[in-house]
C-alpha cells in the first residue's frame, strides 16, 4: 500500500490577503484583490491593473533576526509564507530531530527579477559599467529555497521548478513523490512568483491581458490580469502527522503531468494535453471522476483556455462535467503564474476543509462555449470529497492536481 | 510493451541513449573520443569581445549546426539553449534506436535541468523594453525568456506528450532532473524520459561569474582550470547540454537494446549555507552520498569511480575532497575520482553531459582523466594524466551547488 501524504500546515501572501485567515474570508466573500498597481510605473502598457500584494512589509512578518538585507522581495514573501505554514504546522521553531526529515520543493517564477531589472537597467545603459552586481544573487528563482533551508536549517531535499504557470503545481506533485519515496517525511513545497516589468511586458506584448479586470469564462472576457503571490503547503507523511499529533487539513492524492507538444504559448484546441492530465491525477490518485466535487480551474479568462479547458473537462467528465462546480479563482486573486499551481492548491484545501467553493467573480454574460457550472453567483456551502486543480503553461507544461478530505482508513493504510 | 500502466516502484531504470552538445564535440563518437584523450575544450572566448574583462577563456560549443537535427519550421523560433536541447534529445533518441509513435507518444516525456536558462534572450527582451519602451516588445522572444522553452521546443520538435518538467536549482539542476526522471520511469508514469542539462555561456553570464570572483584567475595568477589541483584558482565558464534517454529495464530487453547502465538509486540534501557561497562544510556532501548509497542498497565498498562535482573552486573542491576522504576512509578499495569541468568548464547544468559520460565509461570500463590537475589536494586516487582501465560496476555522480543544495546518483552495471 502506498505511503499516504496530508497537509499539515498553509501559508500564503498574494492580492486578497497577507496570511491564510484573512485569504479564506475573502474567497467566501467573493472579493476581489485585482486593482492598479504601484510597484511599478505601468505606463505605455496595455494594462495598468493586477493583483499586487498590498501592504507587505517585510519586519511584520519577520522580525526574528532573519537576515533579509539582501533578500529579494520574492524570497522575502516566500519565507513569509513559509514562515506561516511551519508556525500551522507546529515546525516552527523546527525541532532539531526533524531537520534532516525535512525538504524544500518550490515553484519558481522571476525570482528577484523586480530588484535585478534596476540593475540590467543600467547594465543596458552603461554597459556594465558601475552596475550592482550582487543585486544578481537573488534574482535566479532558486535562491527562495536556498534562503529557506538555509535559514530554518533543514538538510532534507531541496529542488526548484520552473515550468511557468504550472511550477508550483509541479512543485507540489514532487513533493508527493519524495515522501512517499521515503526521501523525507515532510516537504515544505509550494511556489513564489513576484510582479515585474519583464513579466508585464511580456505578458503585454502577447495581448493575452485583459486592459480591466479578468473576467474567466465570461462571453466577454479579454484575457488575464497578472498578479503576485508566495503560497507555501507544508506536505507530511500520514506517519509522521500521527505521530506528532497535529491537524490534518486534507490528503494529497495525486498528480498527473502531461506535455502539449504543440505550441509554445497557445494551448492545443483539441485539449488532448489537459485531458491527459486530469486522466493521470485520477489515475495516480486512485479515484473515478465520481469522487471529484469541485474543480478548482486554470480559468485565466484568455480566450481560448477558458474554451479548451472546458473541452477538456467535458471530454474527462463527460456527463457529470455539468454537476461538478468548476471556478476559477483568478478573478480574485489574478494569475500568480510559476505560485498558481501552488495559492489554488491551497485554494483547493481550504475549500476541502471549510466546505465551501468559492465563486467565479466579474461574470456577467455566458459564453455557449463555456456551459459548465461556474458559480458565477457568489459562494456555495458544499461537502466536498475530492477537489481537482488544473495549471496549464507556456511550453505546453500542464499539472493536475488532486486533493481529498482526510478519512481514516485503518493503521494498515498509513 | 507501452501498456505498462500499472505504477509498480520495483520497475529498473537503465540508460539507454546519449546524446550532447558540448564544448567536447557533438555526439557521442566525436565525445568520447576527445574526452577519453584528455582533450580540452577550453579556449579563448570568440562569441563575445573579452578585452575588456579579466578572464578570457571558455569553454564554448563551436561547429554546431542545428540544422542537422532541427526542422527549419520550429529552429526559427528557438533559441541557442532550446537549438542545444533538442540537438542532444535527437542525438540520444537515435542512439536509443527509438521512434516517437502517434501509440508511443504519451508516455515519452523529458525533464530538463538548467541552472541560468536563456541568459541571453533576457537581456535582449530588456533591452528593448528599457530603451525603446513596452510598445516596441517583440512577442516572438517571450516565449524563450522562461525557463521551460528549452523542454518545450524539444517536445514540439520531436513530438514528447508526457511528462515535461524543468528543474532550475543552480548547479544540481541536471543531477536533481535525473533522479526525478528516473522516479517517474520507476513509478511507471512514464515509459521513455530523457533528462539531462542545458546552459549557455553569454556575454551577461560570463560577466556575472566574473563580478562574483567565480572565474579563474581568482588570485590573479595564470588562467587555467585545475579541478582539485593545489594550485586551482577559479572555474573556467562554460556550456553545452547532455541528454540521457531513460526506460524500464524491461522494455530495454523488450527492445534488444543493451542498456549503458542502470541508475541504482538517488540522494537529496541541503546544508545551511550563504546564498551563492560554496558549502565550505563537507558534512552536506557526506550526508547526501550516504543517502544516495542507502538508496542505492549498497555500501561505500562497491563503488569504484565518482564523477565529481569539483570545478576549480578554491571552496569546492577542498569540501568535496575532504568529503571523499572521509567517508571512504574505512573502504577496502578507495574510487577513483575524477572531474570533466577541467575539459567542459562549469556550465552548472554540466550533470547532463557528465551523466553522458559516465555512462560511456561504464560501458568502456574507461575513466578519463581530470584535465589540469597536476598537485593533486589529499591522499585520493584521482585519475590524472591520461584515461585509466577499470572494470566499473558501480559509480557516482556528484552534484554539489553554491547555496548549499546535494544530489547524488548511483549507477550500477
Amino acid at each position: 500500500m502506498k505511503k499516504r501524504v496530508v497537509i499539515t500546515g498553509l501559508g500564503t501572501l498574494n492580492a486578497l490577503a497577507n496570511n491564510v485567515p484573512d485569504f479564506t474570508r475573502a474567497l467566501r466573500e467573493g472579493v476581489c484583490g485585482i486593482g492598479e498597481i504601484d510597484l511599478f510605473d505601468t505606463a505605455g502598457f496595455r494594462s495598468r491593473t493586477g493583483g499586487q500584494i498590498k501592504n507587505f512589509n517585510a519586519c511584520d512578518y519577520l522580525s526574528h533576526g532573519f537576515p533579509t538585507k539582501r533578500m529579494s522581495r520574492t524570497d522575502k514573501l516566500c519565507l513569509a509564507a513559509a514562515l506561516e505554514a511551519l508556525r500551522d504546522a507546529g515546525l516552527y521553531p523546527p525541532p532539531e530531530k526533524l531537520k534532516e526529515e525535512i525538504g524544500v520543493a518550490i515553484g519558481g517564477g522571476a525570482g528577484g527579477l523586480l530588484e535585478a531589472e534596476e540593475f540590467y537597467r543600467d547594465y543596458i545603459k552603461r554597459n556594465g559599467k558601475n552596475a550592482r552586481f550582487s543585486t544578481l544573487s537573488s534574482l535566479f528563482c532558486a535562491s527562495s529555497a536556498d534562503c529557506l533551508a538555509s535559514i530554518f536549517g533543514f538538510t532534507g531535499p531541496k529542488s526548484t521548478f520552473m515550468t511557468a504557470c504550472s511550477a508550483g503545481a509541479t512543485a507540489i506533485g514532487y513533493a508527493r513523490d519524495l515522501i512517499v519515496s521515503d526521501h523525507a517525511s515532510i516537504i515544505v513545497a509550494g511556489g513564489v512568483e513576484p510582479m515585474s516589468r519583464l513579466t508585464y511586458a511580456a505578458f503585454n506584448a502577447l495581448k493575452s491581458v485583459d486592459p480591466e479586470t479578468c473576467r474567466p469564462f465570461d462571453k466577454n472576457r479579454a484575457g488575464l490580469s497578472l498578479g503576485e503571490a508566495a503560497a507555501i503547503m507544508v506536505l507530511e507523511s500520514l506517519e509522521s502527522a500521527l505521530d506528532r499529533g497535529v491537524r490534518i487539513y486534507g490528503e494529497m492524492m495525486g498528480y498527473g503531468i502531461t506535455c502539449d507538444s504543440f505550441h509554445m504559448t497557445a494551448p492545443d484546441e483539441q485539449a488532448s494535453g489537459a485531458v491527459r492530465s486530469m486522466l493521470a491525477a485520477i489515475r495516480d490518485s486512485g479515484l473515478s471522476i465520481d469522487d471529484i466535487d469541485y474543480i478548482n480551474a486554470h480559468g485565466t479568462a484568455t480566450p481560448v483556455n477558458d474554451v479548451t479547458e472546458t473541452k477538456a473537462i467535458r471530454e474527462v467528465f463527460g456527463k457529470r462535467a455539468y454537476a461538478i462546480p468548476v471556478s476559477s479563482t483568478k478573478s480574485m486573486h489574478a494569475h500568480t503564474l510559476g505560485a498558481s499551481g501552488a495559492l489554488e492548491g491551497i485554494v483547493s484545501v481550504l475549500a476541502l476543509r471549510h466546505g465551501f467553493i468559492p465563486p467565479t467573480i466579474n461574470y456577467r454574460q455566458s459564453d455557449p462555449q463555456c456551459d459548465l457550472d461556474y458559480v458565477t453567483t457568489g459562494t456555495r456551502k458544499a461537502d466536498l470529497r475530492c477537489v481537482l486543480s488544473n495549471s496549464f503553461a507556456f511550453g505546453g507544461n500542464n499539472t493536475t492536481l488532486i486533493f481529498g478530505r482526510y478519512a481514516e482508513r485503518g493503521a494498515a493504510d498509513v | 510493451m507501452f501498456k505498462e500502466k500499472q505504477a509498480d516502484n520495483t520497475r529498473r531504470v537503465v540508460i539507454t541513449g546519449i546524446g550532447m552538445v558540448t564544448p567536447l564535440g557533438i555526439g557521442k563518437e566525436e565525445f568520447g573520443k576527445r574526452l577519453f584523450s584528455a582533450e580540452t575544450g577550453i579556449a579563448q572566448i570568440k562569441s563575445f569581445d573579452t578585452s575588456s574583462l579579466s578572464s578570457h577563456l571558455g569553454a564554448e560549443v563551436t561547429d554546431f549546426h542545428p540544422r542537422d537535427f532541427i526542422s527549419v519550421k520550429n529552429m526559427r523560433r528557438m533559441d541557442k539553449i532550446s537549438l542545444m536541447t533538442a540537438a542532444s534529445t535527437r542525438l540520444a533518441l537515435n542512439d536509443a534506436d527509438f521512434q516517437i509513435t502517434a501509440e508511443n507518444r504519451d508516455r515519452v516525456g523529458i525533464v530538463l535541468g538548467t541552472a541560468f536558462g536563456a541568459t541571453d534572450i533576457t537581456v535582449q527582451f530588456l533591452r528593448t523594453l528599457f530603451t525603446e519602451g513596452p510598445s516596441c516588445v517583440n512577442p516572438i522572444l517571450v516565449p524563450n525568456t522562461v525557463m521551460n522553452a528549452a523542454a518545450g521546443h524539444t517536445s514540439i520538435e520531436l513530438g514528447f506528450r508526457g511528462v515535461n518538467t524543468t528543474v532550475t536549482h543552480f548547479a544540481v539542476s541536471a543531477e536533481n532532473a535525473i533522479a526525478y526522471a528516473a522516479a517517474e520511469i520507476r513509478r511507471g508514469t512514464a515509459d521513455f524520459i530523457f533528462a539531462g542539462g542545458a546552459d549557455i555561456l553569454s556575454e551577461f553570464y560570463y560577466r556575472s561569474l566574473i563580478k562574483f570572483h567565480a572565474l579563474s584567475p581568482q588570485n590573479k595568477g595564470k588562467e587555467e582550470s585545475r579541478p582539485f589541483d593545489q594550485d586551482r584558482n577559479g572555474m573556467i565558464a562554460g556550456e553545452g547540454c547532455g541528454i540521457i534517454c531513460l526506460e524500464s529495464l524491461q522494455s530495454a530487453l523488450a527492445r534488444g537494446r543493451q542498456p549503458y547502465c542502470e541508475i541504482k538509486g538517488a540522494g537529496m540534501g541541503s546544508s545551511p549555507t550563504r546564498p551563492t557561497a560554496w558549502p565550505k562544510n563537507p558534512e552536506g556532501i557526506k550526508n547526501t552520498l550516504n543517502r544516495a548509497m542507502k538508496n542505492a542498497g549498497g555500501s561505500v565498498n562497491d563503488i569504484q569511480a565518482i564523477f565529481a562535482s569539483a570545478n576549480g573552486d578554491k571552496i569546492l573542491d577542498a569540501a568535496e575532497a575532504r568529503a571523499y576522504a572521509e567517508i571512504f576512509d574505512s573502504a577496502e578499495n578507495k574510487p577513483f575520482i575524477t572531474s570533466l569541468k577541467g575539459a567542459t568548464g562549469e556550465s552548472f547544468s554540466g550533470g547532463g553531459i557528465r551523466a553522458c559520460a559516465l555512462a560511456l565509461s561504464m560501458e568502456k570500463n574507461i575513466l578519463p582523466p581530470v584535465v589540469g590537475l597536476v598537485n593533486p589536494l589529499g591522499p585520493l586516487a584521482f585519475v590524472t594524466g591520461e584515461k585509466k582501465e577499470l572494470e566499473i560496476r558501480k559509480a557516482v555522480l556528484a552534484g554539489i551547488s553554491f547555496g548549499g543544495t546535494y544530489a547524488y546518483l548511483i549507477f550500477g552495471k
